[in-house]
């Protein structure tokens, strides 16, 4: 891969025609594969372990502790690649796909190997059309090297992959609910345990790993677990995509060490605020991740353990900048209309529930707000909370009680005005 | 005689040999049909239960669930506007107020809009924000200006 300081999955970042094979190849593509089939596939896993890689798509969790779940007796297993990228904010798979699709596919058949899957999908949103032709066209031309298909460069080893494409559901970037729509169902996820690794894709073993997890998978093949463990933090190694959007005036996608300060990402990377804009909050991992204020923002790092003691998460990397002229109502009322008509509707807590916020909130747009709506608001979304199949209802509530937690004083202003225009 | 071009046909037949299930084919089949037609016909419901052996029940579940499968005639030019936070932020209301705007002046005119408008949830592009899709066409940064350009592109 083409050495550059702290780049792993936009390595080929400024590199011409860098999704074609030929690029790929030129640059040490698929070498990493080579390296990984001479492997045994439990020390492969061990490796990912040791590097402390953790999923890249929001939640978080141990990516080779996730492998390691797989069942030892198991024979058929399944590996899947969660490209449904539809968190409001967040465009990092999109730029992978991109920049090197070739990046993935030597990730997901490293990972195919380690777990010992003859059989992948990747799944990807509907509305990525563009991107879905780049990816196929990589898929095409990994099957006529060899690289896919029927004993992968003469190794035994064989792989199959075939790319699904979704039909516009939030709720299928939840790995089980796209476990439904692969098997052909409406995306209702299902209860947990058992775990995918256990009972996934029609009831075998199926690991579900993102995009950028996956694609990080051949740096760490070709550096070792210590090299990876070199960038960010002793509970977040590695590097992270983050996508800052907004009011900024170099919104776009950096890879930079966990542990950054959410602060030079904005002012620096970003470029700042654009039109003399002063920084009100920033949403620092997604829609469902609770809202910063200004003071928050100067002092954040951007890993796991740093947002999550700040109430927040660091989710999908989804930096998203509110400017000092915006009303934190109207941000707080998109994001509470998104939930609502994202909730997939199978568990009533979520079903029910973000209908209850969008409609209280609606309410108080209308000029009928009352003062103990907030409050009421609070106590509805911590209803929510773990109480439901999947994590939409508490991906609906985090962020609920986070608009209320920072910015009560603004928002409690914001009824009195409108009640003052009845 | 199938409802469906011979093409389709031996689309389908691959989708339905590909996967581990049957089932599993129908959301790539739908997809089909709906780029071929337009959108997803009862007649083609119907058709993929005596034709297929898909039952009828399984289909309508999922053209029911996911919101980019289309139940009734779409207009020519379907715009779908991302309506979410970052969008939002950028002026996305703004424009979409001139999209309406534009449609209104065809019906003011009693004509039929070539357009229709759908407000959409993040489309993953929020560096270009505030972008829509024109059917599977993307334009990014499209603010009240840009965005009458686009539409008379598409004869607007």
């Amino acid at each position: 891969m083409p050495a550059a300081k702290h780049k792993i999955v936009t390595a080929f970042e400024g590199i011409p025609q860098s999704r074609s094979l030929e690029t790929y190849l030129k640059h040490g593509g698929y070498q990493n594969l080579k390296k990984a089939l001479s492997m045994k596939p439990d020390a492969l896993v061990d490796l990912v372990k040791a590097s402390g890689l953790r999923g890249r798509g929001g939640a978080g969790f141990p990516t080779g502790l996730k492998w390691s779940f797989i069942p030892k007796d198991s024979k058929e297993r399944y590996l899947v690649c969660n490209n449904d990228e539809g968190e409001p904010g967040t465009f990092k798979d999109r730029y992978i796909l991109e920049l090197s699709p070739h990046m993935l596919l030597e990730g997901m058949i490293i990972t195919a190997y380690a777990i010992q899957s003859k059989k992948g999908y990747v799944y990807t949103r509907c509305e990525f059309y563009e991107e879905i032709e780049w990816l196929n066209q990589a898929i095409d031309e990994a099957y006529e090297t060899g690289y896919l298909g029927e004993n992968i460069i003469g190794s035994g080893f064989s792989f199959n992959l075939d790319h699904y494409i979704g039909a516009g559901a939030y709720v299928c970037g939840e790995e089980t609910g796209m476990l439904s729509s692969l098997e052909g169902k409406k995306g209702y996820p299902k209860l947990k345990p058992p775990f995918p690794a256990v009972a996934g894709y029609l009831g075998k073993p199926t690991i579900i790993n993102n995009t950028e997890t996956l694609a990080t998978i051949p740096w760490i093949i070709e550096h070792g677990a210590e090299a990876f463990r070199k960038f960010g933090t002793e509970k977040s190694p590695g590097t992270k995509l983050f996508c800052v959007s907004g009011p900024v005036k170099n919104p776009g996608v950096f890879e930079r060490p966990l542990g950054y300060p959410l602060q030079k990402l904005i002012y620096e990377d970003a470029g700042g605020l654009i039109d003399g804009k002063e920084l009100k909050a920033v949403i620092p991992g997604g829609a469902s991740s609770p809202v910063l204020n200004k003071e928050d923002v100067m002092t954040m790092k951007l890993d796991f353990e740093s947002l999550a003691g700040a109430g927040s998460m660091l989710g999908s990397g989804a930096v998203i900048v509110i400017p000092h002229d915006v009303n934190i109502f109207d941000v707080f009322k998109v994001t509470a209309d998104f939930f609502h008509h994202e909730s997939c509707g199978q568990c009533t807590p979520c079903r029910e529930g973000t209908g209850w916020i969008a409609n209280i909130l609606q309410g108080i747009e209308e000029n009928k707000g009352s003062p103990a709506d907030f409050e009421r608001i609070y106590k509805i979304a911590t209803q929510l909370m773990g109480r439901t199949i999947c994590a939409l209802s508490d991906a609906a509530a985090m962020p609920a009680r986070g608009f209320v937690n920072k910015f009560r004083d603004e928002l409690n202003a914001y009824i009195e005005t409108k009640r003052n225009t009845r | 005689m199938s409802v469906f071009s011979e093409k389709l046909q031996d689309k389908f037949k691959h989708y339905l040999a590909r996967y581990e299930t049957r089932r599993s084919a129908i959301l790539p089949i739908l997809h089909e049909i709906q780029d071929e037609y337009g959108w997803i016909q009862p007649e083609h419901i119907e058709s993929l239960e005596k034709e297929y052996g898909l039952a009828k029940v399984h289909v309508q579940e999922v053209v029911s669930f996911y919101s980019m499968y289309r139940t009734e005639k779409p207009r020519p030019y379907r715009i779908y506007f991302c309506d979410n936070i970052v969008c939002t932020l950028m002026g996305a209301e703004k424009t979409m107020e001139k999209i309406r705007k534009v449609m209104k002046s065809y019906e003011d005119k009693g004509l039929e809009s070539p357009f229709s408008l759908e407000g959409v949830p993040c489309l993953g592009v929020c560096d270009g924000a505030p972008a829509m899709l024109v059917n599977k066409e993307r334009y990014l940064r499209v603010d009240s200006e840009k965005v009458e350009e686009i539409l008379m592109k598409y004869g607007a």
